[in-house]
């Protein structure tokens, strides 16, 4: 191994920036493309950083468009599935890992299951029954819809690191005189903490990506969240290059930040279960 | 305190309300409506037995779409093992900024399918896109491809796919990696074996379990994607040449509002991937015994 150390290198750092290449090149041409000047944005040969560099299609985007309610509407969506989501999916962990009853492992298995189906292959029954409830064209519609595809994959990841938090330290906590929800506030969530933040990345990115139930659910352009309302922008009229990959730069921020903050969570979480998408 | 049955399924009835009522209650209402002839939204309904899967047996747009649906399926999940596992691999050797690439290579799984769509189509525009601008100069094409157009539709949405979802890939593959003890690979050196044979009697053996997650789930969530496919080309012109079955499903469903045959679709595609499923596994388990 010591005698092609530098063959070694030199195919280390070759794959490195090929790799650097396919994962960070088309982001920073989208970045690049949004600061550009419609001149520039159609110059032959292509400027890979914008000579005069403005935030005129930001302006546009903000001014000219209702992307400020998109992105308000994607905002109060997905924040609400994630508080729903932990809430359900942390009280339904607690009850399979700390009570026993007959057919908790069915019940478990069968949970599993329901993350087998892909959202297409229930949306028109889905859809008919929103009618029905009379929630069609709600955003509480698309928050029951996410926090319902989300729920068995927090489930089990919740009840993985539920189960590895041992029983005595809870019982310790009542021996010492705290009642059950204080034993649970202050003992085993915050050792499930790394859990609970994996889910809620999960959910996040889930509730924020989605396509699917946004445009089949929603009708109104006042409730429509950001992945369905910038593609009608796309569809409008002649596509304004600039203000699109404006759009994506101010799409792609909020989940990257919430991402590169918690990512060594959200390895965790994949150890313990995959990422669905 | 650990034998009240009572309070654990107290604690569960949110989850398993949502799930029956959201999940496994439209199931079995998609089969029963698979069987009528309904308008997407007006309550009139007829039944029609069997009629609908009868239909989609000589429909040539059936056909069709489920042929673009294992091209499509098959194509990205193999370039995604290509494209993965080697990163995967790369990603687990030990070199100055490792980590920082570990968190780049990520990036296109967690950016939001409308921006990597609408990205690429920025790429592959067919007289400003950057890589129409680098085939000509580089003199690989003399000129420049209508990558949106009917003929190159399905690559590009190949490539779009490809791109967004490999990531997945080198994270669950890298974290098997990460847990082959190093003696084997030590063992293996002492005896002299090249980096080659490391992989194919070291590294290949210990994740064979893992690689059969992979390929299973990565196909089965490529056969039911909707998002990229349908917003690669919407619904007029060259949406067709990628109209895959759960594009399909859709347009039966929500633009010609036959609900009744949308959910049939959806049956058949629910069939299709179990029956998928169930042979891969024997096929799999197979090989394990011949092994």
């Amino acid at each position: 191994m010591r005698r092609t150390g530098a063959a070694r290198a030199a195919a280390l750092y070759g794959g490195g920036l090929a790799l650097l290449l396919v994962g960070a090149f088309p982001l920073f041409w989208m970045v690049s493309t949004s600061l550009k000047p419609s001149g520039e944005i159609f110059a032959t040969p292509p400027r890979l950083i914008p000579a005069h560099p403005t935030l005129e299609n930001f302006r546009r985007l903000l001014t000219d468009t209702s992307f400020l309610t998109f992105f308000k509407n994607s905002a109060i969506v997905s924040l609400t599935t994630v508080a729903l989501t932990l809430v359900v999916s942390a009280l339904g962990a607690y009850g399979l890992t700390r009570f026993s009853f007959a057919g908790r492992d069915k019940v478990a298995g069968l949970i599993l299951l329901t993350y087998m189906f892909a959202p297409i292959m229930i949306i028109i029954p889905f859809y008919i029954l929103v009618r029905l409830l009379g929630i069609a064209n709600t955003r509480l519609a698309l928050v029951l819809s996410y926090t319902t595809f989300c729920l068995p994959f927090c489930l089990w990841l919740l009840r993985a690191f539920f189960q590895s938090i041992p029983l005595e330290l809870e019982e310790a906590a009542l021996v010492d005189g705290a009642d059950r929800g204080r034993a649970v506030w202050y003992v085993v969530l915050p050792l499930a903490l790394p859990g609970l933040i994996a889910a809620a990345i999960f959910t996040f990115i889930l509730a924020y990506n989605d396509f699917l139930f946004a445009l089949v659910l929603i009708s109104s352009d006042e409730l429509k969240t950001l992945p369905v309302g910038v593609n009608d922008l796309f569809n409008a009229t002649i596509v304004d290059w600039g203000m699109i990959m404006a759009a994506g730069v101010m799409i792609t921020a909020p989940a990257v930040a919430f991402f590169v903050a918690v990512q060594r969570y959200l390895i965790q979480g994949w150890g313990a279960g995959g990422v669905k998408g | 305190m650990r034998k009240n049955a009572l309070a654990g399924w107290l604690l569960l009835a949110p989850a398993l309300a949502l799930l029956g009522g959201l999940v496994l209650f439209p199931i079995i209402y998609n089969a029963w409506l698979s069987l009528h002839d309904k308008h997407a939204f007006l309550t009139v309904q007829t039944f029609v037995g069997l009629r609908h899967y009868v239909y989609f047996a000589h429909d040539e747009e059936f056909w069709n779409s489920f042929y673009y649906g294992v091209v499509y399926a098959g194509s990205t999940m193999a370039l995604q093992l290509v494209l993965g596992i080697p990163a995967a691999l790369l990603l687990n050797e030990a070199f100055r900024g490792r980590n920082l690439l570990r968190g780049v290579v990520l990036f296109p799984y967690v950016i939001p399918t409308i921006v990597a769509v609408m990205l690429w189509k920025w790429l592959l525009n067919d007289s400003y896109g950057l890589v129409n601008h680098l085939l000509v100069t580089t003199g690989v094409v003399r000129v420049p491809l209508a990558w949106l157009g009917k003929d190159y539709i399905m690559w590009s949405l190949v490539l779009t796919s490809v791109w967004q979802f490999f990531p997945f890939v080198v994270v669950t593959y890298l974290a098997r990696l990460q847990t082959i003890p190093p003696e084997l690979y030590e063992a293996a050196t002492v005896d002299g074996a090249t980096a080659w044979r490391r992989f194919m009697h070291v590294t290949l053996p210990q994740t064979r379990n893992v690689l059969f997650v992979i390929v299973l789930l990565r196909s089965i969530w490529m056969f039911t994607k909707f998002d990229t496919v349908w917003l690669m080309a919407g619904e007029g012109g060259v949406s067709r040449y990628i109209r895959t079955l759960p594009v399909y499903a859709y347009a039966r469903s929500f633009t010609y509002l036959q609900a009744g045959m949308g959910a049939a679709l959806a049956v058949i595609m629910f069939v299709l991937l179990l029956v998928a499923t169930a042979v891969y596994f024997r096929v799999f388990r197979q090989e394990e015994a011949l092994a």
